[in-house]
């Protein structure tokens, strides 16, 4: 079984072995061996690159294998960033507040420490209350079980109203959309339990391992991404490979065929809405400790449209494709927002890359549309198969 | 005719007891209160001289509140005009001039306050000023602050009043304030009953003022005109704390009086006998405050139960301040009915708002769908076009500075530039990716980023004005309630314009026909000679530079920023949706739906327009799963695929 | 010959046109029927409904020995019971192998967690390897169906009907766009089929219908206009006014 899995995707080997190269020479330079020829900031540049392939691949499979343009998925992902998010910083604030109720003369009452916490939390917005939603903030393991849990059922519900009334291609694509509007409003409002506009932060300390570099913290979330991604790789590679991979590409292809063979669309395109939208739920997780911040305005439409972009220009249906499109876009518009890329002198003008990244992105995202339809991953199998 | 005779009386029997007197006599009468006026000693001497009936009164009156009033070293008043050293002199009575060193004279100095109660004497006078000007600031100042014994003088002046509108002014005003002073109390309620169908904010406040309350408890029946009895429970820390304020409970200790008694009372390691370290329950800390308590350390614990004891034991109410409660009940009838009416108005006011949304949208959203419905292809790229609009709006104004004419030239040239940018993108990739609509929602998103990135190059990062017209500048006020601004009604007019043109466009044209055409079978359309390259470059520049004109439109009322295409891209995409494709009326139906509906919930909710747009978006993905096609939708084989 | 499929006065309207007019036909557990008519008069829109596509305003559509309803199922749900489809374009996954075309198609269970749990088995294989040789497409196995020929992606579409193994195979134009070699074979590959199922062949081609040579039934306006061997309808004064009068004129 293992030997014909691999047979049909040559690539996860390939994919592996570089990985683990790039993870093992990232680590090795890292500031956190001692070698420190790889910033702490750089690490963690990375390891959220990575978070971004991570999401990147389910994107490919919810769109490029299953024709479902989700302009959605960044909203699962900013949904898990929110639930780790919530455990961190509780955690986080507990950690700093209990010890000084503890330091009075009387111990404290547990309502005394929720509102000190609640407090130091809410006071941004006004509040110190507890909303309902943070009632497992004080447990990882319920947090971690949201992370899972809660992008999973709104995938579920979601899907399960979109494609029950058979709403396809770009309505499907606008519904997604509207879903990620209304999530990001909900989330702008100050009463909306989660800080408002404020969103959460402090995420980079991790509570318990307040004694830890940052350079050591951030090759553990690194390597943790890095793992996540390969496991996450060899999942959906295993997932669009086989049979379920056949009847998948076939509703793509082809939804009317497979439903007159007497499959029940609705529940595959389900299936894949849901388990992708999990796997970028945890994405999210692992993505924002190392962000530090999260707010709304990271859940906002756009975001899920650049996803799609990522994926567009990577090469749909080829989950290499994802991983290259997500790391070479995200990585080159830090590096051209970032200011270091040199600015072009035309004598009359000079070109600000700050200023001019996105119309280059957009200008060649068009291109790539017309011309490379299959990406850069398209590019890549084309050499590869001239080969030999 | 009720209020004639009792004001004639009045006006009457001040006439003959003044006969006597000059105004100068009056002065001397009160000649500290007027020499050192202060708001509650003036009121004396102003009664006086208002009751003298003088002629000479209103003119002494103004003058004194402008600081024209002197007083001779003997104490007798004069009016003067200081010039120098010097200073001419007028008598009050007479009105005799005459000249003077300023030295023998002290200028009487009224304060803000003491002006303030002579303008108010002055209103009764100026009521039946000659000059309109003056009687309407009277009418206005008593509006303002109405009193008692303005009602009757303002009764006095209404018969003579010779402007109409003034005149009916005035006996709304009158009917005011006979609802609040009025002696007779059938007055008031007949006053009170006319104002059960005036809407005004006006006439809402005088019915408010008749039934302010005041909160009251008491340990037994409550006594006077009792507005209503409350329920304690809904609030029990809140009428507790009035129970404490009316000093007839003890205060409560809160949890931080109990946590500092605790603190300030550890004896070796303990609080009474209960350790320190167990303290940290709510139970325990109770226990061990009630040790101190007994041993008379602190004073004793309100618990919760003791609070709802205290609370039961008494009654909670609300009284009017107006006493009699046939005047009260009367109010509160008039003002359900009043405020059944406001809620009518508002209603009303509330469908006005909804159009002028539903237009903004239908504008936004029509050049959408007609692209959308034609060609298959979404244009992600709309809500730029919208932007290019507002922007060629912007940069019309800094070359024709007259806004009238510039709106005038920024309309075609908007859509002109559009239609342009609309062909060409059409042209050159839209062209191309016929067979592929995700793939041209993807292009178009990234032409959207490109030419916003490229907006915010050219014109900056700040909005941007777009001014409108001055004749277009305030609302058309119908009543306090409804209202409605002249953009939007513009709005809704090119809204209209538009709807009437585009249905004429597509119905009565040949290039409509041949749209149509395309649109119900490609295949057929071009095998009859149409060609379907021209009607999709046509049909999407029209879509675009109809985005564009709304761009106009839109810039006129709010802010023209690069970004301000996203804020009506996906309203847009849900007018379409919501309508169903390739209809116009569908987009209508969309767009009033969207805008009625979000008016709806931010006025179920007005405080909070984000959860608003939240529940709105919630309820069209519901909408969706009934209608998944739109409201509109086409059927048949068409529809199949 | 027990009934297998039974539509009894069933009418669908669109927008106001009646595509499909008290309509009542019935067809038999092992038959071969062909279905014609003029354009408009409602095949298509009849296989819509017998698929579940479309839902009839009035009428019923019984089933089976059990004689279940069909209203009211979803498309894969009648595709369950046994009914099989074959669009009048070739539709196949071009994407795909012939035999992963073929092995979508094989009657195995149809639930997500079923399919990604799928293994191979030899049965399987071997009917995959059976049903490539009825339809003559055993040495195309590997190759991706979008480089087959028009008729190879014709019989690979039937051969996905077959995989299915239904009860009942509506065929919509088998023949357009075929060679006459290729024709014949799909005569034959039909025929075959139809002998221990139930096969509707709807066609234009008179010339097919005659080589089929089973019982026609002729669809006018949305109606059954007659029914009987193709002399025997093409005999009919009506038929020839509406439909072959029209052609031939």
């Amino acid at each position: 079984m293992q030997n014909t899995f691999i047979a049909r995707n040559p690539s996860v080997l390939w994919f592996l072995a570089a990985l683990g190269l790039f993870t093992a020479i990232v680590t090795l330079m890292s500031e956190a061996t001692g070698v420190g020829l790889i910033s702490t900031s750089f690490v963690k540049t990375l390891g959220k690159t990575l978070c971004l392939c991570l999401i990147a691949i389910a994107m490919d499979v919810v769109w490029g294998y299953c024709g479902i343009l989700s302009l959605g998925h960044f909203a699962f992902f900013g949904i898990g960033g929110y639930a780790i998010g919530m455990w961190l910083m509780y955690a986080r604030t507990e950690a700093i507040v209990v010890p000084n109720l503890m330091a009075q003369t009387i111990p404290p009452t547990p309502q005394e420490i929720s509102d000190a916490i609640g407090n130091q939390i809410f006071g941004v917005v006004g509040s110190s209350e507890f909303p309902m939603i943070w009632g497992f903030a004080d447990s990882l393991f319920l947090q971690l079980l949201m992370v899972v849990l809660v992008p999973g059922l709104l995938a579920l519900v979601f899907g399960w109203l979109a494609f029950r009334s058979r709403v396809t291609g770009v309505y499907l694509s606008i519904l997604t959309q509207a879903m990620t509007l209304a999530l990001a409003l909900y989330l702008f409002q100050n009463d909306s339990g989660l800080r408002g506009n404020n969103g959460l932060s402090g995420l980079q300390n991790i509570p318990g391992f307040e004694d830890t570099p940052q350079a050591t913290i951030s090759i553990v979330f690194f390597l943790a991404s890095a793992f996540a991604l390969a496991a996450g790789y060899v999942f959906f590679a295993w997932i669009v490979s086989g049979k379920m991979g056949s009847v998948v590409k076939g509703i793509r292809d082809n939804e009317a065929r497979v439903r007159f063979l007497g499959y029940h669309v609705e529940s595959y395109k389900l299936f894949i809405f849901t388990i992708t939208a999990i796997v970028a739920g945890i994405a999210g997780a692992l993505y924002y400790p190392q962000a530090g911040i999260i707010n709304p305005g990271e859940i906002a439409p756009i975001a899920s449209i650049y996803l799609a972009v990522w994926v567009a220009i990577g090469g749909r249906g080829r989950l290499y494709g994802a991983v290259i499109g997500a790391a070479f876009v995200s990585l080159l518009s830090s590096w051209f927002t970032g200011g270091g890329a040199p600015p072009i002198n035309l004598g009359f003008y000079t070109i600000q890359w700050t200023d001019w990244w996105l119309v280059l992105l957009g200008v060649s995202f068009v291109a790539v549309t017309l011309f490379f339809p299959k990406g850069i991953g398209g590019l890549f199998d084309y050499l590869v198969r001239k080969q030999p | 005719m009720r209020y004639l005779v009792l004001a004639l009386a009045v006006w009457l029997g001040t006439f003959v007891s003044a006969q006597a007197q000059t105004v100068q006599d009056i002065l001397q009468v009160h000649a500290d209160e007027i020499a050192k006026p202060s708001r509650r000693s003036v009121s004396v001497a102003l009664d006086d001289l208002v009751a003298s009936g003088l002629p000479q009164v209103p003119v002494f009156l103004e003058q004194w509140s402008a600081r024209n009033v002197w007083q001779r070293d003997d104490g007798q008043f004069f009016i003067g005009d200081a010039d120098g050293d010097d200073l001419a002199l007028t008598d009050i009575d007479t009105g005799a001039a005459s000249f003077a060193l300023k030295s023998e004279f002290t200028q009487i100095r009224p304060n803000g306050g003491v002006r303030r109660v002579i303008g108010t004497a002055l209103v009764q006078f100026q009521l039946s000023d000659p000059d309109l000007g003056r009687r309407e600031t009277a009418v206005a100042s008593i509006a303002r602050r109405p009193e008692a014994a303005q009602l009757a003088p303002l009764l006095a002046s209404i018969e003579g009043e010779p402007d109409a509108a003034l005149k009916a002014r005035k006996v709304q005003l009158a009917n005011f304030l006979s609802a609040r002073f009025a002696d007779d109390p059938a007055d008031r309620i007949a006053a009170i009953n006319s104002l059960s169908s005036d809407t005004s904010v006006e006439a809402r406040s005088v019915l408010n003022q008749i039934l302010t309350t005041e909160p009251g408890v008491s340990a037994s029946e409550p006594e006077g005109n009792i507005a209503r009895v409350l329920d304690p429970m809904i609030d029990p820390d809140g009428f507790y704390a009035q129970l404490v304020e009316a000093e007839l409970a003890p205060s409560r200790t809160p949890p931080d009086v109990i946590r500092a008694a605790l603190e300030a009372n550890v004896v070796e390691g303990r609080v009474g006998d209960v350790p320190v370290a167990q303290l940290g329950t709510d139970q325990m800390r109770e226990a061990a405050y009630a040790q101190l308590a007994d041993a008379g350390l602190v004073a004793s614990l309100v618990t919760v139960s003791d609070r709802d004891a205290a609370i039961a034991a008494h009654v909670f109410f609300e009284t009017y301040d107006e006493a009699d409660p046939t005047i009260t009940a009367a109010a509160e009838a008039a003002l359900a009915s009043v405020e059944q009416r406001v809620a009518f108005a508002q209603a009303a006011d509330l469908a006005l708002d909804g159009l002028s949304l539903a237009s903004i949208y239908f504008l936004a959203a029509i050049g959408l769908a007609i692209t959308f419905g034609v060609m298959g292809v979404i244009n992600m790229a709309h809500g730029e076009f919208i932007m290019m609009g507002a922007y060629t709006g912007y940069v019309v104004q800094l070359f024709i500075p007259d806004y009238t004419l510039s709106i005038i030239v920024a309309l075609p040239l908007a859509f002109a530039i559009t239609f342009g940018a609309g062909v060409s993108m059409e042209r050159l990739v839209i062209r191309h990716l016929y067979h592929r609509p995700l793939e041209t929602l993807l292009a178009t998103f990234g032409i959207s980023i490109a030419l916003q990135q490229l907006a915010k190059n050219i014109f900056g990062t700040q909005a941007r004005p777009l001014t409108s017209p001055g004749w277009l500048d305030g609302a058309w006020v119908i009543s306090d309630v409804i209202q409605i601004s002249y953009i939007r009604i513009a709005i809704f007019i090119l809204a209209l314009l538009f709807l009437a043109l585009i249905l004429y466009v597509l119905k009565r044209t040949r290039l409509g026909l041949e749209v149509r055409a395309v649109t119900q079978n490609p295949g057929m359309a071009a095998s009859m000679g149409i060609n379907p390259d021209r009607i999709n470059m046509l049909t999407f520049g029209l879509g675009s530079g109809i985005a564009g004109i709304a761009g106009v439109a839109i810039g006129l009322y709010a802010k023209v920023t690069s970004e301000m295409g996203t804020d009506y891209i996906v309203q847009s995409f849900m007018t379409v949706v919501v309508g169903g494709v390739g209809n116009v009326w569908g987009t209508l139906l969309g767009a009033s739906m969207i805008g009625f509906l979000q008016k709806g919930i931010e006025w179920l909710n007005p405080s909070n327009t984000l959860a608003a747009q939240t529940y709105m978006i919630l309820f069209i993905i519901l909408f969706i799963q009934f209608r998944p096609k739109g409201i509109i939708a086409l059927k048949g084989r068409a529809a199949a695929d | 010959m027990s009934t297998l499929l039974e539509v009894s006065g069933v009418t669908v309207t669109f927008d106001g046109f009646r595509a499909i007019n008290n309509l009542s036909v019935q067809f038999a557990e092992a038959e071969l029927r062909a279905i014609i008519g003029p354009n408009g008069a409602g095949k298509t829109t009849f296989m819509d409904i017998v698929t579940g596509k479309t839902k009839p305003d009035e009428g019923s559509v019984i089933w089976g020995d059990k004689n279940t309803s069909l209203l009211g199922m979803s498309e894969s749900q009648i595709a369950r019971e046994g009914i099989g489809r074959k669009f009048q374009k070739p539709t196949v996954f071009e994407d795909q192998t012939v035999r992963q075309n073929l092995a979508m198609a094989l009657k195995n269970p149809r639930g997500p967690f079923a399919v990604l749990m799928h293994k191979k088995t030899p049965e399987n294989a071997a009917r995959i390897e059976e049903i490539a040789t009825e339809i003559g497409l055993s040495d195309q196995l590997t190759r991706t169906a979008g480089e087959l020929s028009h008729g190879q992606k014709q019989w690979l579409e039937i051969g996905m009907l077959l995989a299915q193994d239904p009860k009942l195979l509506l065929v919509d134009e088998p023949a357009a766009g075929m060679t006459v070699e290729e024709r014949e074979k799909t005569t034959d590959i039909l025929r075959r089929a139809a002998e221990t199922r139930a096969v509707v062949v709807v066609e234009h081609d008179m010339e097919f219908v005659r080589r089929l040579g089973c019982k026609v039934t002729v669809l006018h306006e949305g109606s059954v206009l007659a029914e009987g061997s193709l002399d025997h309808v093409t005999s009919n004064k009506t038929v020839v006014d509406v439909y072959l009068g029209r052609a031939h004129a």
